[in-house]
């Protein structure tokens, strides 16, 4: 394998890696009652159960 | 957020749209999002705010309300952080109540509310300016033995002043502990505010305050009982028999807490104001005009056709240099991997021409949100409410749903998050079930787009304003009917009255409009870096691989007489069609096939479920990796209005025809693609029942309308 087809592949590679850990960390946040979206709102209010 | 030095918590409080996040922001230094209409503040904001003297609080942003009588989630909100009854929060040490300097009366019927509490209060005279040029003149001193010795401070918190002293009269109440002056109720109300407490301290064994006995005694609504734990069985019997004992008096339950507390409070401000001659009747004047029945909607269409005209046109020039800076990075950067024929299409095709194609985009961002930041600030938007009043009672909902509308035509997440101030639940549903139709702008990168390589070369300027004007109604016009379905025979909502103040007309704020235009700028930039770039380099890699040398080969046996240009153009388009893309596109393409799309729009529209605008990034990769690198100086509008069917019946016509064209933007007006907010709109509807009924929805009636659109206008012309 050449040095050309090793970056191309390691840049595609990041790219898939970085899309798939954000949205694992988005589920993440959504399960625990935080903003489903991009806008930072984490700080929503939950009444004491 | 850090904890201030003494761990001290202060609520902000106060009616909507008296300027509490103007104040916030000048307290704390921060930059909460403000705006000149009410119901922006749907959740907790906070901030640490310098009281002067070296001790800092925790200043926190509360949604507005009129009164403790929750209605709505934000008021709630409210009302469960005042009461320390919020996970995570204790009970605030101390109040900040603004109220607008100008309606003194109507605005501190909510300070006599808070004053059951018995919290230290500062009371906030803001909008002092205003007051001022309207001829009032208030007696601070006066008013502030009336109301029990609080501090008492005229601010004009846009224009930074009086900043200092709220801060002096903050450490004053924390250090005096000064409360609000209470209601003195009449003896029989006050006699069955004790048994209410005393029957529900009773049987649920808690200590039950004089606020809760209030709300629990004069509000139809439950929370303070369910919060109590004072079952229906439990309370009813003595609700009953406390009411009777007011009706009794002569009041009526419902409306003896504001006929008292208005008395006693006109009582209270008697001689604190005082009127001379002022400007009190510029807004009405040109209220007049704006919300005249007929001229009303009419300059508010023209409006809108200018505010896109504008944005058209003063976006033109820094838009081309943009496009040149692309084309000149790919002019400097492309010759120099010429042996590395990969990896230059991977930065060539993938990376500048996905990325470059989207951040083109980004002067028109920035006039768009500089022109909503002045809508909003001078205080029109509210306006635009109330004229949108009348169209939203048709279909079952009132302009209280507006404002969450409005503001989906920048996100559709946040406005989800402000469908919190509409009070009735099934109301609510309905309306955060049609915010995802509002044109968001996300969705202004492919009309512009499509606008700007077809619409405009083809019939001129102003058609670009009217289409694009037209493609920002094609969602109101679909979620007017949606709503009154959902409203009149899913949800049957009962009929909503609907209250909204006008505020007054004000130059808006620079620093703030540019700071919001800045905002959205930094935003659309980071999107472009980060989302936009990795799902170009995907799309990219999907569009390249895999790629048999042989075929350029064949390619050129099979045209031994064409010269090599043309050769590699073939076995550029030959590449594509081959890739995992090209075939995933071509096994889809069918579906999309009556709406006019060939199998790169296909691919593009696939790839922007997850979110839309990665529709353009897409179009620029797919046609550039096709067109080959000899065609990497023409941007991608020049690249799209060359594209022609290659075969089938429409062979040789171009396959962005004005039918194709329309039916792609309609098609995205209405179509589901975002991720966040489905998962939003499932976190406020409480399952994923209603969110995966808009997609499917929404989806659908794109798809349609879209095919309707394509049929329709290929067999006129």
């Amino acid at each position: 394998m050449n040095l050309e087809a090793v970056i191309v592949g390691a840049v595609v590679g990041v790219a898939v890696g970085w899309l798939a850990r954000r949205w694992l960390a988005a589920a993440r946040r959504r399960k625990a009652g935080g903003c489903a979206g991009d806008c930072g709102c984490s700080s929503k209010l939950k009444p004491k159960k | 957020m850090s904890t201030p030095d003494a761990g001290l918590l202060v609520a902000l409080v106060g009616n909507p749209n008296t300027g509490k996040s103007t104040l916030f922001n000048a307290l704390t230094g921060l930059r909460q999002r403000v705006g000149n209409y009410p119901g922006v503040t749907v959740s907790r904001k906070s901030g640490t705010c310098d009281l002067g003297d070296g001790q800092k609080v925790e200043l926190v942003d509360l949604p507005g309300l009129y009164s403790l009588a929750a209605a709505s989630p934000d008021e709630q909100v409210v009302i469960d952080a005042l009461s320390g009854n919020i996970a995570g929060d204790r009970r605030p040490d101390a109040v900040v109540l603004v109220v607008d300097a100008t309606n003194l009366l109507r605005n501190l019927f909510l300070a006599s509310q808070v004053a059951e509490l018995g919290l230290p209060v500062v009371l906030v005279l803001n909008q002092a300016d205003v007051a001022q040029e309207q001829g009032l003149r208030i007696d601070t001193a006066l008013l502030s033995r009336r109301l029990g010795g609080v501090p008492v401070v005229l601010t004009s918190a846009w224009k930074g002043e009086g900043i200092p002293e709220v801060r002096r009269g903050l450490a004053d109440a924390l250090s005096r502990r000064t409360p609000l002056k209470r209601v003195v109720w009449p003896a029989d109300i006050a006699g069955a505010l004790a048994d209410v407490a005393q029957a529900a301290a009773a049987d649920t064994g808690k200590t039950v305050s004089s606020a809760d006995a209030q709300r629990l005694l004069f509000d139809t609504n439950v929370s303070t009982a369910e919060r109590l734990g004072w079952t229906l069985e439990r309370r009813e019997k003595p609700l009953r028999a406390a009411r009777d004992r007011v009706r009794n008096s002569g009041y009526n339950p419902m409306a003896a807490e504001p006929l008292v507390h208005y008395a006693q409070l006109r009582v209270a401000l008697d001689g604190v104001v005082s009127e001379g001659l002022g400007k009190a009747g510029r807004t009405a004047a040109v209220d007049r005009l704006l919300l005249h029945r007929v001229l009303g909607p009419v300059l508010f269409m023209g409006i809108m056709l200018g505010f896109f005209a504008s944005v058209f046109w003063l976006a033109k020039f820094p838009m081309d240099w943009i496009q040149l800076g692309v084309d000149w990075t790919k002019g400097v950067v492309a010759p120099s991997l010429e042996p590395y024929p990969m990896l230059q299409s991977l930065v060539a095709d993938g990376i500048l021409g996905g990325v470059g194609a989207f951040l083109v985009f980004l002067p028109q961002i920035l006039i768009l949100f500089l022109f909503i930041g002045i809508l909003e600030d001078s205080g029109y938007m509210a306006r635009a409410a109330f004229i949108m009043d009348r169209l939203f009672s048709w279909c079952g909902l009132n302009g209280k749903s507006f404002v969450p509308m409005l503001s989906g035509f920048a996100c559709a997440i946040p406005s989800l998050l402000s469908t919190r101030t509409i009070e009735d639940p099934k109301a609510r549903l309905a309306t955060a079930f049609v915010v995802p139709f509002m044109s968001c702008s996300a969705r202004f990168p492919i009309y512009a787009l499509m606008c700007a390589a077809f619409i405009g070369p083809l019939y001129g300027p102003g058609w670009e304003s009217l289409v694009m004007v037209g493609m920002h109604c094609v969602g109101l016009v679909f979620a007017v009917p949606t709503a009154f379905v959902l409203t009149r025979l899913v949800l049957k909502v009962k009929p909503q009255p609907f209250v909204l103040e006008l505020p007054r007309y004000q130059m808006p704020k620079p620093r703030d409009v540019v700071w919001r235009m800045w905002q959205n700028a930094a935003e659309f930039v980071s999107k472009a870096g980060t989302v936009i770039f990795a799902i170009t380099i995907v799309v990219w890699a999907l569009s390249y691989f895999p790629r048999d040398a042989s075929v350029a080969e064949r390619i050129r046996a099979a045209h031994p007489t064409e010269s090599a240009e043309k050769v590699k153009a073939r076995a550029q388009a030959a590449y594509v069609e081959q890739s995992y893309m090209g075939r995933f596109g071509k096994a889809i393409q069918p579906v999309f096939d009556p709406l006019g799309f060939d199998w790169k729009i296909t691919v593009g529209v696939l790839a922007s479920f997850p979110a839309r605008e990665v529709i353009v990034s897409t179009l620029g990769v797919t046609y550039s990796v096709g067109e080959g690198a000899e065609a990497d100086s023409q941007d991608l509008r020049k690249a799209m209005q060359d594209a022609k069917w290659p075969e089938g019946p429409r062979a040789g016509t171009p396959i962005f025809s004005l039918a194709a064209v329309l039916a792609l933007m309609v098609f995205f007006a209405l179509c589901s693609q975002c991720g966040p907010t489905i998962a939003t709109l499932a976190q406020e509807t409480g399952g994923w029942k209603w969110a995966a009924g808009s997609f499917v929805t929404m989806t659908t009636l794109a798809w349609v309308v879209s095919m309707a659109v394509y049929q329709v206008i290929i067999r006129l012309t």
